[in-house]
């Protein structure tokens, strides 16, 4: 799954997560390995609108800032990397658990997304 | 690897059987032990694994069962699984005191939620759901571990999101336990299975007795007011099953509203239903999620709607006594000098033959007339002096009395739009679109003429003219043009889901705005004021969680 470029932590992140050599620290962009005492997410984050029943984190619905501006967009494109990986386990099928056979109907999420199901576990 | 994570904790170990663990709670029942059994076992001590050693919502436990069904394949039918769900809600349920902070989850309110008590766990379990779900649990420590084990079996990427510290350590740093250790840590103390508060409220829970009539007093964003009743009725043949009709009409006028529902009522305080109005098709019932106060008196919660829940309202039932109350009145604000202004009292048992000399709204306030008086509604006109001083008024009203009923002004100081920031997303081609509401109120800044501070005084909704502005985020940021249309009355339809070829990058629909009011006061050369809301407009979600059938 190494087809898409990184344009966002989200999307680095996988990357990483993907990549089990040691790190490039260049590529880092929280410089977590300098710092060397925080995750791999932004340690508190600035505030985020809504820290609420239906939300949480950066990732998803907003970036580490607050915002839609830094989202993988269009998010059909990084869906099935999302999919594949369960990275959003909350918010997309996961291909290890709840939905094996998402992805049959549609090739490519961003031409295909019409066919795109949503899955009630 | 997966099955060896998976299957933990099942079987009762052969030392626990030697050296029984009193601390669960027994299971007994025979449905439980049938459907459940095959894998979860139970000791002599009728510990059953896993299941005796967790306190969870009704929700909370429907989830577990559905997962049983989703991901371990358990043949179980709806109404098995209803009695399940209610054996485990009430005998390892959650008292009110345990419920309460965590309300917000159960009736799916949009709120801005920090968990003060452990920066670091709030971080590590938010980071895909709401923290909501945590506090709605209790555990022992083991169920806390094999909770957060089973997280890594099913989503491996969760250590990396969340669970597990990725960086190595900086050489010169005392050793740091991984964020899932120290919120296991810290959940096992905060959140133990045994707590006094579940330990006196299941010495005293019984099926709520809650038949009769409710004074019935709620808000609607974007309706505003409503009032009415409700008449509970049991289920023949339960202790714990509702039918119920509420009656309540919208203070802004309009029709009055009939609603039959049917509900469960978990824990003795956890009433989980479902209403649809008189001749409305079923796709517009509302599932009901409210609290009963112990003692029985008051009840409130939201009851909603929505492909996300975002239709809602909030809810609050008085028990109707045999004496006079008074539940709400409508217009809240009063502005000095203003004459002949209607006014309706809204509660229970209210005078039929009120004079205006027995309604007493306070100083300043002159009711002139009674228009018309009936138990649950009385309508009166009211002159305001001019020189009425600004500030709350209790009423007194046919031997009944509302502290705070309404606020005597001169002047509006500023708007507030509610919510502050507010959420919606795309929808509406392969997914629902989430719908979003705004309300504009009107501000008095109180005596110390401050904004902000606690003796401002709200006024009530005001009209307003609404419109979209542009949250600059990025450079040419030009999310208005596409996010969705705000119309007058300050309701917020996004735009449809899917790539937009028209936007750089077939960006969707998506982007940062703000929602803006703007009051023009009464008075030849007021001055406008504006209030403003960030609203985030956003991706969908792909997987949906919700919605519960913990109501009938
Ligand atoms: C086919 C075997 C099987 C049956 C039958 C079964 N379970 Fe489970 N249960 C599991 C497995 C495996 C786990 C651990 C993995 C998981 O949590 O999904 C588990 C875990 C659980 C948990 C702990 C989850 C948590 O962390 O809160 C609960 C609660 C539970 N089961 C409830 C039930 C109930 C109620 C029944 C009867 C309706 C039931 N199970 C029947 C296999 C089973
Ligand atoms: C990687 C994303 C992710 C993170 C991080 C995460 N969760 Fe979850 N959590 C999930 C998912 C997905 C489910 C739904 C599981 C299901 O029902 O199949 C869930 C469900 C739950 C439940 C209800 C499940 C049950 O059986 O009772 C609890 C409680 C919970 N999580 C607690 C936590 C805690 C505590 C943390 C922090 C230590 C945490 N979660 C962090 C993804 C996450």
């Amino acid at each position: 799954m190494r087809h898409l470029k990184a344009i966002n932590r989200k999307a680095r992140t996988i990357d990483q997560l993907n990549t089990p050599a040691t790190p490039d620290v260049h590529d880092q962009p929280d410089v977590v390995a300098l710092q060397g005492n925080s995750g791999p997410r932004v340690p508190d984050g600035p505030h985020v609108p809504l820290g609420c029943s239906f939300v949480f984190a950066p990732g998803w619905e907003v970036d580490s800032s607050g915002s839609t501006a830094g989202l993988c967009q269009p998010v059909e494109r990084d869906l099935y990397d999302c999919y594949v990986t369960c990275f959003w386990p909350i918010h997309v099928p996961d291909l290890l658990n709840h939905a094996p056979d998402w992805t049959n109907k549609c090739a490519a999420a961003q031409q295909d997304w019409r066919k795109i199901d949503l899955i009630f576990p | 690897m997966l099955a060896g994570v998976m299957s933990a904790g099942l079987m009762s170990s052969p030392a626990r059987a030697q050296r029984p663990d009193t601390t669960g709670f027994e299971i007994t029942d025979p449905l439980v032990l049938r459907k459940c059994g095959g894998c979860h076992k139970t000791d002599s001590t009728n510990r059953v694994a896993r299941l005796s050693y967790l306190r969870k919502t009704p929700e909370g436990w429907e989830a577990s069962v559905r997962r049983m069904a989703s991901l371990n394949s358990v043949k179980i039918d709806p109404a098995e699984a209803r009695s399940i769900v209610k054996y485990f809600a009430n005998r390892q349920g959650l008292a009110p005191a345990e419920v309460a902070p965590g309300r917000f989850e159960t009736e799916r309110r949009l709120v801005e939620y920090r968990y003060a008590a452990d920066g670091q766990t709030e971080r590590t379990c938010r980071a895909c759901h709401s923290l909501g779900r945590v506090i709605l649990q209790r555990r022992t420590k083991s169920e806390w571990e094999l909770l957060i084990a089973t997280h890594r079996g099913y989503y491996p990427g969760s250590d990396f999101q969340a669970f597990r510290r990725m960086a190595p350590p900086a050489p010169d740093s005392a050793p740091q336990p991984h964020p899932m250790d120290q919120a296991i840590g810290h959940l096992s103390r905060a959140f133990p299975l045994r707590t006094p508060e579940w330990t006196a409220w299941s010495a005293t829970m019984r099926p709520a007795p809650l038949e009769g009539a409710w004074s019935l007093a709620g808000h609607e964003p974007g309706r505003g007011a409503f009032f009415g009743r409700m008449v509970i009725s049991k289920v023949p043949g339960t202790d714990d099953e509702f039918t119920s009709r509420a009656t309540y009409r919208y203070a802004s006028g309009g029709a009055l509203v009939t609603r039959d529902g049917r509900s469960v009522v978990y824990t003795g305080h956890q009433w989980r239903g479902r209403s649809t109005p008189a001749g409305m098709p079923p796709d517009s019932s509302m599932r009901e999620v409210v609290s009963v106060e112990p003692g029985w008196q008051e009840m409130s919660g939201r009851w909603f709607r929505g492909g996300y829940d975002e239709f809602g309202m909030d809810v609050k039932l008085t028990r109707v006594s045999p004496g006079a109350a008074i539940a709400g009145v409508s217009p809240v604000g009063l502005r000095a000098g203003s004459r002949d202004v209607e006014v309706t009292v809204f509660g229970a048992n209210l005078p039929r033959a009120a004079t205006a000399a027995s309604v007493d709204f306070g100083p300043g306030i002159t009711v002139t007339r009674v228009v018309r008086s009936s138990p649950d509604e009385m309508v009166v006109r009211v002159n305001v002096d001019s020189s009425a001083r600004t500030g709350q008024r209790d009423l007194f009203a046919g031997g009944a009395s509302l502290r705070n009923a309404v606020v005597a002004y001169s002047r509006i100081d500023r708007i507030k739009v509610t919510p502050q920031s507010n959420m919606a997303r795309a929808g509406g081609v392969r997914v629902p679109k989430m719908f979003a509401q705004f309300e504009a109120w009107g501000y008095v800044n109180g005596a110390d003429g401050k904004p902000d501070t606690d003796d401002d005084l709200n006024v009530g909704t005001v009209p307003v003219r609404w419109g979209l502005e542009e949250y600059g985020v990025t450079f040419k940021d030009d999310d208005t043009q596409y996010v969705g249309a705000l119309d007058q009355r300050g309701f917020f339809t996004p735009n449809v889901d899917g790539p937009n070829p028209a936007r750089k990058g077939s960006r969707n629909n998506i982007g940062d705005v703000w929602v803006v009011a703007t009051y023009t006061p009464e008075g030849a050369n007021a001055r406008a004021l504006k209030g403003r809301s960030l609203l985030i407009v956003t991706v969908p979600l792909y997987m949906r969680w919700e919605p519960s059938r913990t109501a009938p």
